[in-house]
């Protein structure tokens, strides 16, 4: 057996519910909050999708630690302190003293709520999307495609990997005191963007313009918190620095 | 009453191409989906894109391979345009960014693929779908097409025999709006869900192939179910093709190759249909481990290539099932994973209503036939969606924007329905989508047959009766997800019911559609394309010839 507990919230008024659900083998948090959802309160609303990890619908805070509940088996969980009353926002789980049977699930920090666990994700796409995260190469393509160096491509592939679910924002101790911080996914695709051969340098150099600020990478406390908690693995704090290095670099010629 | 000269359903790869199409053509177009279109299914797709780009491949070659794999069930006068325009559509995606695996001298790099004469599979990594479907929606963005997020279409709305726009509910707040068009692009994926084992999304329950045929059009060649041979063993997530395109080997219990057996020449790199039929039966016949399951080897290939190629199938293992494929072998098992039917459409995705396209998984173009091989999916989706975009711009240029009439009565039928369906007691939608799964596997999997295929039948009859009976008990207005959940079912049971009666009348085997009292291929009698048409107590059957041009049917061996 396993105890849910989950935090609820609607228009006025916020409340946390314990529920009892049976275990299975492998069963993930998500699996338990569809039980709940089907068979003991039809009223809890969650987001998900591909329940298999890549499209980056689930983060939520689970024992206080942003993560996907896809990903994240019940049997682990439970055995983790839920450290339940803290207002601090972790980056792994801790394995309790004796097992606790309980886990405490919340939405994800530093976005408003909706309902239960459902946030407002708008907020965090518009982010996203003031730095133009898109490549802006010309109409035509050369013949036979572009060519790419392999290398180039692995150093790309590390922060294309984002599912922009929204983990690190959850995490980021910036993003919790300032709402107008773009966010280390962002700063992550403003790398991605920069480093892509096939961007066009108008728009590169536009897109440095832009993170150049408080709210862009200048804001960064380079604590690595996105770091820790990416599904992932990306490195959104390695991508702040390499802005900063390239805007100085900009600013010294 | 919302409006735009063309909305599209759906934010997956098929639905963004088109809606970017649409744009670039110069229409006011807009994308709706019930998610954010980044969290669409078309994101899982791991193994790659096919296209004839290497030196010496050509486009009849792969339309070759296509309509062999299809169990020559595909017309070949779409098959050609899939193959031909595949090059075109591949560099396009890479030049807007999409970041394919590359050769040592910088090219796309291609892998080897199940009924593939030629290592044409475009991939970036194990995580192609991802790679393509934010590139897209990065275009999308950048094109600026206006996207409605977490709307759930409900029901088309038609006035002789043209598409006039829909209602849909607004997830948010569970009120009911109306959307009128000029033009409607069905671009909802596939149904995957209403098999108790699926590699696809848990949004996948086809609830747009029943909007379409609620709606008057023919839904095409159901029967043809595909069942990936490896998707792991318990949460079914998709172990690609991909890893058998490295050089992945399939053992039973005794340490068996067992694939020596079954496809001689080409091994594990036989179609899926018969690589999913091979591990079936030696599960079947007791060689599989106990839980029902065969074992995928890649522990030779090192780490090295393992980590570069197949990350993600790693990190997959790993967390869903607790094995490293760097050291042990990944059990798996077959499940439901593609569908080749669905909503009848031509080569620009027009389907018989007049105004109401179709693409992507939820149409059948009928590029797929019996069979789909891996990687022509990803490339239907780019090819015939940018098509559809295409012709419906043109389309809208000359007419009208239909009356609000066939809008503001579907609106009143839709709010009564719903208001029906409110209240306590009655059947719980949980139940019957979980015994409908149940039924869908059992009955109408991998093997079929007269008894299993009639009891299969019956149940999903029992179940549209019990289905009739389902309540939403909770009465919250953000994000009611038991209202979402019963109107899918309900849609669930329509397609069930259609897969159920196309196979039982079907006698002969085909791709994908294997009778055990009928083994063999029957040309003459079943070389043809099933229509079925929603009817008062049940799905009408027609019949329809398949298009032949260059290639005559032949016995498929590999
Ligand atoms: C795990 C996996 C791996 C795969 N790998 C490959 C591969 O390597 N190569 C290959 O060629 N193919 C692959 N496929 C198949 C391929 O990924 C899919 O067929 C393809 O992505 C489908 O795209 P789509 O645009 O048709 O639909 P989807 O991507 O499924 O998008 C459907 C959209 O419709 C929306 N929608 C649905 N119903 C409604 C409604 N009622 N109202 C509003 N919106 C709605 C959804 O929100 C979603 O945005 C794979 C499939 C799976 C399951
Ligand atoms: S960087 Fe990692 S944690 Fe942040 S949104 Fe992307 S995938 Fe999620
Ligand atoms: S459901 Fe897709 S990431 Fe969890």
């Amino acid at each position: 057996m396993v105890y849910l507990k989950i935090k609820r919230q609607d228009e006025s008024r916020e409340w946390y519910d314990t529920f009892e659900t049976k275990e299975t083998p492998g069963m993930t948090v998500l699996e338990a909050l569809f039980y709940v959802q089907e068979h003991m309160d039809g009223s809890l609303c969650f987001r998900y999708a591909c329940r298999g990890a890549v499209c980056g619908s689930c983060g939520m805070l689970i024992n206080r630690v942003p993560r996907l509940a896809c990903r994240t088996q019940v049997g682990i969980a439970k055995k983790e302190n839920t450290r339940e009353g803290s207002g601090d926002i972790f980056v792994a789980g801790q394995k309790s003293e004796e097992e606790n049977e309980v886990i405490l699930i919340e939405p994800l920090a530093n976005l408003d709520v909706i309902r239960d666990l459902i946030v407002d994700m708008d907020s965090f796409y518009n982010l996203v999307d003031s730095i133009k995260p898109w490549i802006s190469s010309p109409e035509e393509h050369p013949e036979g495609g572009n060519l790419m160096d392999p290398d180039l491509r692995e150093q790309i592939e590390k922060y294309t990997n984002c599912i922009l679910c929204a983990c690190c924002h959850g995490a980021c101790p910036v993003a919790a005191r300032d709402d107008t911080y773009l966010s280390p996914a962002t700063l992550a695709k403003a790398w991605r963007m920069h480093l892509d051969p096939r961007e066009d340098n108008a728009s590169r150099q536009e897109r440095l313009n832009f993170v150049d600020s408080e709210s862009g990478v200048w804001g960064c406390d380079l604590v690595y918190k996105c770091v820790a908690v990416c599904p992932k693995k990306v490195p959104p704090t390695l991508g702040i620095k390499a802005l900063r290095e390239e805007i100085e670099k900009n600013k010294e010629n | 009453m919302r409006e735009h000269d063309i909305i599209v359903i759906g934010g997956g790869l098929s639905g963004l191409r088109a809606g970017l199409e649409a744009k670039r053509q110069g229409a006011d177009v807009a994308v709706i989906s019930k998610v954010p279109p980044i969290r669409s299914h078309s994101v899982a797709a791991q193994g790659g894109i096919n296209a004839s780009i290497g030196t010496d491949d050509s486009w009849d070659s792969h339309a070759y391979d296509t309509v062999k794999g299809s169990d020559y069930l595909a017309d070949q006068d779409t098959v050609e345009i899939l193959c031909k325009e595949a090059p075109e559509r591949v560099y396009e995606m890479e030049n807007w960014g999409t970041l394919f695996s590359r050769t040592g001298d910088g090219k796309i790099a291609q892998r080897p693929f199940g009924g593939a004469g030629f290592p044409r599979t475009c991939y970036a990594g194990d995580r192609t779908g991802h790679n393509l479907l934010h590139t897209l929606y990065e275009q999308v963005l950048r094109a600026g097409v206006r996207v409605y997020n977490e709307w759930m279409v409900t029901r088309l709305a038609t006035d002789s025999n043209r598409c006039t726009g829909f209602v849909a509910l607004n997830l948010l707040d569970s009120e009911l709006e109306t959307f009128r068009a000029k033009a409607v692009i069905l671009a909802t994926g596939g149904y995957g869900r209403i098999y108790q084992r699926s590699t696809n999304s848990i949004i996948n329950t086809g609830f747009g192939i029943s909007l379409g045929y609620r709606a008057g059009v023919p839904i095409q060649d159901m029967e043809f179910v595909q069942f990936h041979p490896t998707t792991l063993w318990g949460t079914n997530i998709l172990i690609t093709e991909g890893v058998r395109g490295e050089g992945g080997y399939l053992y039973n219990k005794d340490h068996e190759r067992f694939m020596d057996k079954y496809a001689p020449e080409s091994m594990e790199l036989a179609p899926r249909d018969i690589v999913a039929r091979s591990i079936q039966t030696e599960i079947d016949e007791g060689r599989g481990f106990t839980g029902g399951y065969v074992q995928l080897d890649i522990t030779h290939l090192g780490k090295e290539l393992i980590n570069e190629r197949l990350g993600g199938i790693r990190q997959i293992c790993i967390d869903f099932a607790g094995v490293d494929p760097i050291t042990e072998p990944i059990p798996v098992q077959p499940g439901h994973h593609y569908s080749m039917g669905g909503i009848s459409s031509g080569k620009d995705g027009l389907t018989p209503l007049n105004g109401l396209y179709a693409i992507g998984e939820c149409a059948c173009i009928s590029v797929h036939g019996a069979n789909r091989l891996g990687g022509n999916s990803l490339l239907d989706t780019i090819v015939f969606g940018k098509r559809a975009g295409e012709h419906a711009a043109n389309a809208v240029k000359n007419i009208a924007m239909p009356s609000e009439d066939s809008l503001n009565e579907s609106l009143a039928e839709e709010r009564s329905n719903i208001d029906s369906m409110m209240g306590d007691g009655g059947e719980s939608f949980a139940d019957v989508k979980d015994e409908l799964r149940q039924t869908m596997q059992k009955y109408v999997g991998v093997y079929r047959n007269r008894e299993d295929l009639e009891t299969g039948l019956a149940n999903v009859k029992a179940l549209e009766k019990r289905g009739e009976n389902i309540h939403v008990k909770s009465r919250v207005k953000t994000f009611n997800m038991e209202l979402m959940n019963v109107l899918e079912v309900k849609g669930m049971l329509d397609i069930a019911r259609v897969i159920t009666e196309g196979a039982l009348v079907r006698e002969e085997s085909r791709g994908a559609h294997y009778r055990t009292d009928f083994l063999e291929r029957d040309d003459e009698n079943w070389l043809k394309h099933t229509l079925a048409y929603m009817k008062d107590g049940g799905p009408k059957l027609e019949y329809k010839d398949v298009t032949i041009t260059q290639f005559k049917p032949m016995r498929r061996e590999y």
